[in-house]
C-alpha cells in the first residue's frame, strides 16, 4: 500500500508547533526588531553582564541544592525501608504546590531581620541586629534556596521513577559482584538514572530562570528582574523582550547539553523484569537517619513556610474578600489550559517519535516558551492582539490567556510523556509496525495506551503550574476573572502579607489535590 | 476501544467547558450604550485595594451606571490599551503615581476633560494643566527614623542622607520601585542629573544592607536595630501604627516620621493617585461624574480610609492615624516631571549601583 500520508500527517503537528511557538516568537521578534533604543545601550553596557552572571549563579546553586535534596531522597525512598517511608514517598512532591513567590514571602518573613527567628535571637542574647551574623535570605544563595525548595520535586519525581524502573537484574548482578551500597548508588544506579534526572533538572532550571516574583521580592538582580524593569521603569517592552532572548538562549544550552548527554548514555531497558528492586532493611540507626533526612527536607520546603503563613493569617485576623469566585476562575482557567497544553504536549511527543529533527525542534520550541517569563509571553499575546483590533475582553481574553498557558507550559507536559516513552523498549514500536499498525490506528491502539501513564502525570503537573501562574494571568485575564494568584499578588504588592496568605494557602490547597493524585499515580506505577 | 470512549468523553467535557466559558456571564463592554442598557464605565486601575471595590459598588448604587474594572500594573495596562487601540473598552485610568499617568498621556492614550467642577475642587498642582489627568488622593515619600539616634534637623533634607554620618544607617527598597523612581525624578529636576547620580551613589554607600523587600520591611528593620533611617511612603508607617498587631504598633512607636525637603524651604516630595480619561472614552459626562464622586466626601473617605493616603480636598475627613504625621509643606514641582524623568532615574540608579 503506498504511503501518501507523510506530508498530510505532518500538518497537525506543524500547526500545533506553530501555535505553541507563536507568542514567544512574536515577542522575541518584536524585541529583535524594536528593542534597540537608548535603554538597550544602557543595559548592554551596564546591566547585561551582572544580570546574566547573577542568573547563572542562582541557577547553579539551585541545581546543586535540588540534586542534593532530590537524588538522595529518591534513592533511599526507592531502595530502603525506614519509618515513615510510605508517607515521605508522596509527601516530598508537596512543595510543587507552592508558588515560588509565596515561598519567598514566607521565608523572607521567617528569616528577615524582624522575623520570629532573629527576634528570638535578639530577645535571648540582648544583641542588636548588627551584632551577630545570620544567613541572609535576600541574596543570590537565598533566592536559589527559595526556588530550589519549590522546584526540587521535578528532580525527585524523575529520579524516583528512574531508580524504581531499574531492572532488578542489574542491581543484583552488581551486588553479587561485591558492590557496596554506596558503589551501587554511585557506579550503577546513578549513571543509569542520570539522563532522566537531568531531564527533570532541566525543567526545574528553566522554570527557575523564568522567575520574577521571588527574585524581585528578595532584591536579587536576575535577568527576570531586568526584563520586567526594562518594561516598567524604562517603559520599553521591546527591550524587555530582547532581554528575554538571553533566557531562551540559556534554556537552549541546558537542553542541548542534557540532550547530548542523554544521547550518549541513554540506556534501553529491554528486560521485561521491570519489577522494582526489593527494598532492603536498614540498621535502626541508619533507618532513623533516613527518616530524619526526609523529614528535614519536608520541614524546610513545605511545613515551615506553610505553618508560618497560617500563623500570620491567624495572628493578624486577616480578612479578605470572598475567595470562592476566585477559586472558580482559577480552576476553570487551570482546566482549559491543562486540556489544551496536554493535547499540544501529546502531539509534540508523538511527533518527536517520527524524526530526530522534529524531536529536537519541538523540544526547543516548548523550551523557549517555558524559559521565557510569563510577562514576555503576555507581551507576545498583546502584540498579536494589536494586529486583530479586538478589545481584551470576554472570549478573546480567555483564548489569549489559555494560548499563553499552552505556550508557556507545554514543555512541562512533554517531559513526563517523553520519559515514559523513553523507558519503553523500541521493539514495541517495531512489533506494532510489523503487524501492519501505522497512522491513526497505531496512535489509538499502541501509542496512546503506552503514553497514558505519562500523560496523566503531565496533566497533573500542568494543572499545578497553571494554578500558580501569575504574570500572564494578571495581564490577560478578562473582566471579573481574578484568580487566587492575582489576589495574593494584589495584597502582597500592597505589603499586606497576612492577607496575602489566605489566597496563597488556597492556591496550595487547590494544588495539593492534583499533587496527591500524582503521587498516588506514581506509587501505582512503581508497584506494577 | 475503551481508550477511544474515554478520549471522546474527555473531548466532549472539554468542549462543554469551553462553551460554558463563552457563555455570556461575563458581558463584553463594547457597544453597549444603547438607550435602555445601563451606562457602563470601564476602569483600568493599577490600584488593588478592597476598599476601592466598596467605593465602586457605592457609585453604582447611587447612579444608574455599571463599572467594569481591570486591575493590573500600570505598564501592563498601558500595553493592553496600546494593543486594543481604538477598540479599547477603557474609559478611565486610575494610577497610583503621577509618572504613570504621564506615560499614558505621553502615549496618546488619554484625552483632556475640561471640567470647571474638577478644576475648582483640585488645587492646580495636583492636576495636569491641560486637563489630561486629575489627582484624587496624595501619597508622600518620607523618612522613618530612630528618634534616639537622630533629630529631625539631622534629616531635614534629602541631601542629608548622602552625608558621611549616615554611613551604614539607611534601609531602602529596590530602585525599580515606582516611588523611588518618582523621588529620583524630582531630584534630577532640582539638582541636575550629575548631582542626582552623586546623591544616589552616596546613599548606596550609606546603606545598611542591599535594597530588598517593601517599605514596611524597612521600617521594621529600624525597630530591629539593623538601620536607623528608612525611606518609605507615609502610609506604610501609619498602617503599622494603626495595625491590629501589638508588635506592629510597637514598631511604629519606636520610630518617628518626617517629610524631608530638597533644600530649605523647597517643600517636600508629593505624589498622587490620579485618574485620566482615555482617548477612547465616549461618555465624558459619566467620566466626569465618576471623578467628581471620587472627590466627594464619600469618595475621599473610601479612597483613603484603608490605604491611609491623604485626601486631596481640604476639609475631607482624615483617615485614622495620619494626624500623627508632621505638617506637610508640599513642593511645587509639576508632577509630570516624574514621568518625564522616569527612565533617566532608573539609568542613574543603575549607574549608582542601587539595585
Amino acid at each position: 500500500m503506498p504511503r501518501f500520508t507523510p506530508s498530510l500527517s505532518a500538518i497537525p503537528p506543524s500547526l500545533i508547533i506553530g501555535l505553541v511557538g507563536l507568542p514567544v516568537c512574536i515577542a522575541l521578534y518584536a524585541g529583535l526588531v524594536g528593542g534597540d533604543g537608548a535603554t538597550w545601550d544602557h543595559i548592554l553596557q551596564n546591566r547585561l553582564m551582572p544580570y546574566t552572571l547573577t542568573t547563572l549563579l542562582t541557577l547553579f546553586i539551585a541545581a546543586v541544592i535540588m540534586l542534593g535534596l532530590a537524588v538522595p531522597a529518591a534513592w533511599i525512598v526507592t531502595q530502603y525501608e525506614f519509618p515513615g517511608r510510605n508517607v515521605f514517598s508522596w509527601a516530598l512532591i508537596l512543595p510543587l504546590a507552592m508558588p515560588g513567590y509565596v515561598m519567598a514571602y514566607a521565608w523572607a518573613d521567617l528569616m528577615g531581620v524582624s522575623g520570629p527567628l532573629q527576634s528570638q535571637i535578639r530577645d535571648v542574647t540582648g544583641l542588636s541586629a548588627r551584632d551577630y551574623w545570620f544567613p541572609n535570605l535576600f541574596s543570590t544563595p537565598g533566592l536559589a534556596f527559595v526556588l530550589a525548595s519549590t522546584l526540587f520535586p521535578y528532580v525527585y519525581i524523575t529520579a524516583r521513577a528512574a531508580f524504581s524502573m531499574q531492572t532488578r537484574a542489574t542491581l543484583e548482578a552488581a551486588r553479587s559482584l561485591g558492590a557496596s551500597p554506596l558503589d551501587l548508588f554511585w557506579r550503577v544506579a546513578l549513571p543509569v538514572a542520570l539522563p532522566a534526572i537531568l531531564g527533570g533538572l532541566c525543567l526545574a532550571l528553566m522554570e527557575a530562570a523564568a522567575d520574577y516574583g521571588a527574585a524581585d521580592f528578595l532584591g536579587v538582580q536576575t535577568l527576570g528582574v531586568g526584563i520586567v524593569r526594562s518594561w516598567t521603569s524604562f517603559g520599553e517592552p521591546n527591550t524587555a523582550a530582547r532581554l528575554a532572548l538571553m533566557l531562551v538562549c540559556i534554556a537552549f544550552v541546558f537542553l542541548i547539553v542534557a540532550r547530548l548527554y542523554q544521547g550518549k548514555s541513554g540506556v534501553q531497558q529491554t528486560s521485561t523484569r521491570w519489577l522494582t528492586p526489593e527494598r532492603s532493611a536498614l540498621s535502626p540507626s541508619m533507618a532513623w537517619l533516613a527518616t530524619l533526612l526526609c523529614a528535614t527536607i519536608l520541614l524546610l520546603c513545605f511545613v515551615a513556610p506553610i505553618a508560618r503563613l497560617m500563623w500570620l493569617a491567624v495572628e493578624t485576623e486577616a480578612r479578605t474578600t470572598d475567595l470562592l469566585p476566585l477559586l472558580r476562575s482559577t480552576l476553570l482557567l487551570g482546566l482549559f489550559g491543562t486540556a489544551l497544553a496536554l493535547c499540544a504536549a501529546l502531539v509534540f511527543t508523538l511527533a518527536a517519535k517520527r524524526s530526530r529533527a522534529l524531536r529536537m525542534g519541538t523540544r526547543l520550541i516548548a523550551a523557549a516558551g517555558y524559559a521565557a517569563p510569563g510577562a514576555v509571553l503576555g507581551l507576545g499575546a498583546l502584540f498579536f492582539l494589536r494586529e486583530t483590533g479586538q478589545p481584551l475582553a470576554g472570549i478573546v481574553a480567555v483564548a489569549l490567556l489559555v494560548w499563553v498557558y499552552v505556550s508557556r507550559f507545554t514543555s512541562a507536559g512533554v517531559e513526563p510523556m517523553q520519559a515514559t516513552l523513553d523507558r519503553l523498549p523500541k521493539n514495541l514500536d517495531l512489533a506494532a509496525q510489523s503487524l501492519g499498525s501505522r497512522g491513526l490506528r497505531q496512535f489509538w491502539q499502541v501509542d496512546l495506551p503506552l503514553i497514558l501513564p505519562g500523560a496523566l502525570a503531565a496533566g497533573l503537573i500542568l494543572f499545578v503550574e497553571i494554578l500558580k501562574e501569575l504574570p500572564a494571568t494578571l495581564m490577560l485575564r478578562p473582566f471579573g476573572w481574578d484568580t487566587l494568584a492575582v489576589k495574593a499578588h494584589a495584597y502582597a504588592t500592597d505589603e499586606r502579607l497576612a492577607q496575602a496568605t489566605l489566597p496563597s494557602l488556597m492556591i496550595v490547597l487547590a494544588g495539593l489535590f492534583p499533587v496527591l493524585l500524582l503521587s498516588w499515580r506514581l506509587n501505582q506505577g512503581e508497584r506494577k | 476501544m475503551i481508550c477511544k470512549t474515554r478520549l471522546i468523553a474527555g473531548l466532549s467535557l472539554l468542549v462543554g467547558a469551553v462553551a460554558a466559558c463563552s457563555s455570556p456571564s461575563e458581558p463584553t463592554t463594547t457597544a453597549e450604550t444603547t438607550e435602555t442598557a445601563p451606562r457602563v464605565l470601564t476602569l483600568y486601575s493599577s490600584r488593588h485595594y478592597d476598599s476601592d471595590k466598596e467605593l465602586y459598588a457605592m457609585f453604582e448604587a447611587e447612579t444608574d451606571a455599571r463599572l467594569e474594572v481591570r486591575e493590573a500594573g500600570a505598564s501592563q495596562l498601558l500595553e493592553t490599551m496600546r494593543a486594543e487601540g481604538d477598540q479599547s473598552p477603557a474609559d478611565i485610568i486610575l494610577a497610583a503615581d503621577a509618572g504613570s499617568l504621564w506615560r499614558f498621556k505621553d502615549a496618546g492614550l488619554t484625552q483632556a476633560l475640561p471640567s470647571e467642577t474638577l478644576e475648582s475642587l483640585i488645587p492646580a498642582n495636583y492636576r495636569a494643566a491641560d486637563g489630561h489627568w486629575y489627582g484624587v488622593a496624595r501619597r508622600m515619600r518620607g523618612i522613618a527614623y530612630d528618634p534616639t539616634r537622630w533629630s529631625a534637623e539631622d534629616l531635614a533634607t534629602w541631601p542629608t542622607l548622602a552625608m558621611e554620618d549616615k554611613a551604614g544607617e539607611i534601609c531602602v527598597r529596590s530602585s525599580s520601585n515606582i516611588y523611588n523612581l518618582s523621588l529620583m525624578g524630582e531630584l534630577i529636576h532640582r539638582l541636575g542629573a550629575e548631582a542626582a547620580q552623586a546623591w544616589a551613589t552616596a546613599v548606596v554607600g550609606n546603606m545598611a544592607r542591599n535594597p530588598q523587600g517593601g517599605d514596611t520591611d524597612q521600617i521594621r528593620a529600624i525597630a530591629a536595630g539593623e538601620c536607623s533611617i528608612a525611606i518609605t511612603n507615609h502610609y506604610y508607617w501609619v498602617r503599622l501604627s494603626t495595625s491590629n498587631s501589638d508588635a506592629d504598633q510597637q514598631v511604629a512607636a519606636s520610630t518617628a516620621f518626617l517629610f524631608p525637603e530638597f533644600s530649605e524651604g523647597s517643600g517636600s516630595h508629593v505624589n498622587i493617585t490620579g485618574a485620566a480619561v482615555t482617548a477612547t472614552a465616549d461618555d465624558l459626562a459619566l467620566a466626569e461624574e465618576f471623578l467628581t464622586y471620587l472627590l466627594s466626601e464619600t469618595g475621599q473617605t473610601y479612597l483613603t480610609r484603608e490605604t491611609k493616603e491623604l485626601p486631596l480636598i481640604d476639609g475631607a475627613p482624615l483617615p485614622e492615624g495620619v494626624d500623627a504625621l508632621p505638617a506637610l509643606s508640599p513642593s511645587d514641582t509639576a508632577l509630570d516631571i516624574y514621568g518625564e524623568n522616569q527612565a533617566e532615574a532608573q539609568r542613574l540608579f543603575d549607574l549608582a549601583g542601587w539595585n
